[in-house]
């Protein structure tokens, strides 16, 4: 049986975390591994995962990609996986992921198609967004991983907080490894979201998009998100949404602005908040 | 001891609910207990101003608006030290005890907060006032006051406003008589409430929908009245069966023989079907609501993301397993005895008043740990 072990970095994540552990303990997969890496929350939230029925907890810092690390580090399974603290898997993922890699040799990982959920119109916005990007290559990146691809480039990126999953996709295409995909959803946690929230979070998120960027030569058909006007239909079947969206994205685009020139005139941004 | 509990209604008010049952076997137990205990609530039509009920006293004031102002005029002209301690019980509309009780400790009780139950309960300016202006300063009022809740939800609740020193209690549960009938033998999707929209039941008729493409002969059982019924009734896709208001004993059996019990309510005080369904070996996946989640989980069953398209997927995926190997019912379906809560109750408001005499003593098969909550 191949295990998969699911590593999940946190930080003040008592909201979600719950959720998150308990759906990937009740995966119908019989062997699965729960790594939990919390960077020294000020909350309870290393002790809701256990409760919740994490395998592992670990503490580790200083960001999530070095988490991340820790955490694959400390982990048995053939395959790893790495969730965010804000989502919600479906109970067939573990399942879906072991017998696509056991039966397509082929592949060295995969991408999980993700879909939002939340309060208020900003969030319905948000999901809006997240249901063009399905299939979108360009814009999703690889989750699952075969052990050893995910070692052999090292693992993630510590020098990245913003970007770090486009460029582990990136890295793992280049040694020549095959993305494929599962059909099992993520339902991504996104609260309620708010306009100040987002540009202050892509804001601090930015300093590293122009790091990314330089250090990818196609980086920027990342950024650009061309695909959202792709499916054109479903646009105009939600006209107060789309709008949402442009005026979101908006917003967002310019944080993202803002934060690589924060970055650039070497003025450090602090994330309002929360983030991991 | 003393004790007044100062709560908007009784139970022989036509509308009490969970909050009502559960301050009631509290009070039983502890006047059996040697304690004396009086409730103030509303007025009820045809019952009279005050009564003994199970050994405590009942008085009745005020109607569903005026109950607030009319306990602060009776304890002034008729409670004043003739108790030991006050329990404030918070039910959207505060007592606000501590503020004009002065003589006597008061240690307050929330079961739940309303938020979003707002938007489904009242017109929308009152709606919006109620949640965003009046509630919040409500809540803020019982910072500093050590408040007693029944979930996780309502401490994390609570702890939004400020208020942080929070004790959680045990949700009881009279445990039931398992029926003696099988499961299924179509894959049986039960849902159990009254057919109102902060319930959500459209959602689990759309979640029908989709799973049925996977799972042709799914069945889906929804139980209780409401003013959906008709409507539901008539949209109904094939395999939906809008039962309407069902016996407690066709309630317990259909909850038995389903495979899943699915809840999507946007929010509760504990959901106590889950805990039922636990107790006649029903498995839940619940959407991740406040206090639904709390029973979901003491229940060990699935939390879901609120989306007809997500339930539908627990649905697809959970369905063949729990055919296959059905749950055995759990004890309290998670929950817990009265005679925990009542202890777990007296302990809590003993530490509250600085005391260690105990009249309860801890049943035997009693499984609570408290938790005090951290501020966050």
């Amino acid at each position: 049986m191949t295990t998969v072990s699911f590593i999940v970095p946190t930080f003040n994540s008592a909201r979600t975390v719950t959720a998150c552990v308990r759906s990937l303990r009740s995966q119908t997969h019989p062997d699965i591994e729960i790594v939990v890496v919390d960077n020294s929350s000020k909350d309870d939230t290393a002790a809701r995962a256990r409760a919740a029925g994490a395998d592992l907890v670990i503490i580790a810092g200083p960001e999530r990609c070095a988490q991340r690390n820790q955490g694959a580090a400390r982990s048995r399974g053939q395959i790893v996986v790495f969730i965010d603290s804000d989502m919600v898997m479906e109970p067939a993922l573990a399942s879906q992921i072991a017998s696509t890699l056991d039966s397509r040799p082929e592949l060295g990982a995969l991408i999980i198609p993700e879909r939002s959920f939340g309060d208020g119109f900003w969030t319905k916005c948000r999901a809006l967004e997240k249901s063009l990007y399905i299939g979108n290559e360009s814009v999703e990146a690889a989750r699952a991983f075969r052990r050893e691809a995910f070692e052999s480039i090292g693992g993630w990126n510590v020098n990245l907080t913003a970007a770090e999953d486009w460029d582990l996709d990136d890295r793992i295409r280049a040694i020549g490894v095959k993305v494929g995909r599962v059909g099992a959803h993520i339902w991504h946690d996104e609260g309620r979201l708010r306009l100040r929230g987002t540009f202050g979070k892509k804001r601090y998120y930015g300093q590293w998009i122009a790091a990314y960027l330089d250090a990818h030569d196609n980086g920027a058909r990342r950024i650009r998100r061309s695909g959202l006007l792709d499916r054109k239909s479903e646009l105009l079947r939600h006209p107060i949404l789309t709008t949402g969206m442009v005026t979101l994205k908006s917003f967002e685009a310019a944080g993202i602005y803002a934060g690589m020139r924060d970055a650039r005139s070497g003025r450090l941004a602090v994330l309002p908040g929360a983030h991991a | 001891m003393r004790i007044l509990f100062l709560t908007w209604r009784d139970l022989a008010h036509p509308d009490a609910g969970g909050a009502e049952v559960y301050t009631e076997h509290v009070a039983r137990r502890w006047v059996a207990a040697g304690h004396q205990v009086t409730l103030f609530a509303a007025s009820v039509p045809s019952r009279p101003g005050e009564e003994v009920v199970d050994g405590y006293r009942v008085v009745r004031r005020g109607g569903r608006l005026s109950v607030y102002r009319a306990a602060r005029r009776w304890y002034r002209a008729s409670g004043q030290g003739q108790f030991d301690l006050v329990i404030d019980m918070v039910n959207t509309v505060p007592f606000t005890a501590h503020r004009w009780i002065t003589d006597t400790p008061v240690i307050a009780f929330f079961h739940q907060t309303a938020e979003e139950c707002w938007r489904f309960n009242a017109p929308l300016p009152v709606a919006l006032v109620g949640r965003y202006l009046l509630e919040p300063r409500w809540i803020r009022s019982y910072r500093d006051r050590t408040v007693l809740v029944v979930s996780q939800s309502t401490a994390d609740a609570v702890a939004r406003f400020g208020v942080t020193n929070t004790v959680i209690l045990p949700e009881g549960f009279e445990p039931v008589d398992v029926p003696k009938v099988g499961k299924e033998a179509r894959p049986t999707v039960v849902w159990v409430g009254r057919l109102v929209p902060y319930k959500r039941p459209q959602d689990m008729v759309e979640a029908a929908r989709l799973a049925r493409l996977q799972i042709p002969d799914l069945q889906v059982w929804f139980m209780g009245g409401g003013p959906m019924l008709e409507d539901l009734r008539s949209s109904a896709p094939e395999g939906v069966e809008i039962l309407g208001r069902v016996s407690e004993e066709e309630k317990a059996s259909r909850l038995a023989r389903a495979h899943v019990h699915v809840a999507t309510s946007a929010r509760e005080g504990w959901g106590l079907v889950v805990s039922e369904a636990a107790a006649l070996g029903t498995s839940t996946i619940a959407y991740n609501a406040p206090g639904l989640k709390d029973s979901t989980i003491a229940a060990d069953g699935q939390l879901c993301p609120p989306e007809p398209a997500a339930l539908a997927a627990f649905l697809v995926a959970s369905l063949p397993s729990l055919q296959a190997h059905p749950r055995a019912p759990i004890p309290y379906g998670g929950a817990h005895s009265w005679d925990e809560v009542a202890c777990e109750m007296e302990d809590a408001v003993l530490a509250f008043l600085g005391r260690t005499d105990r009249a309860i003593g801890t049943p035997a098969d009693a499984t609570w740990r408290r938790a005090v909550v951290a501020a966050h």
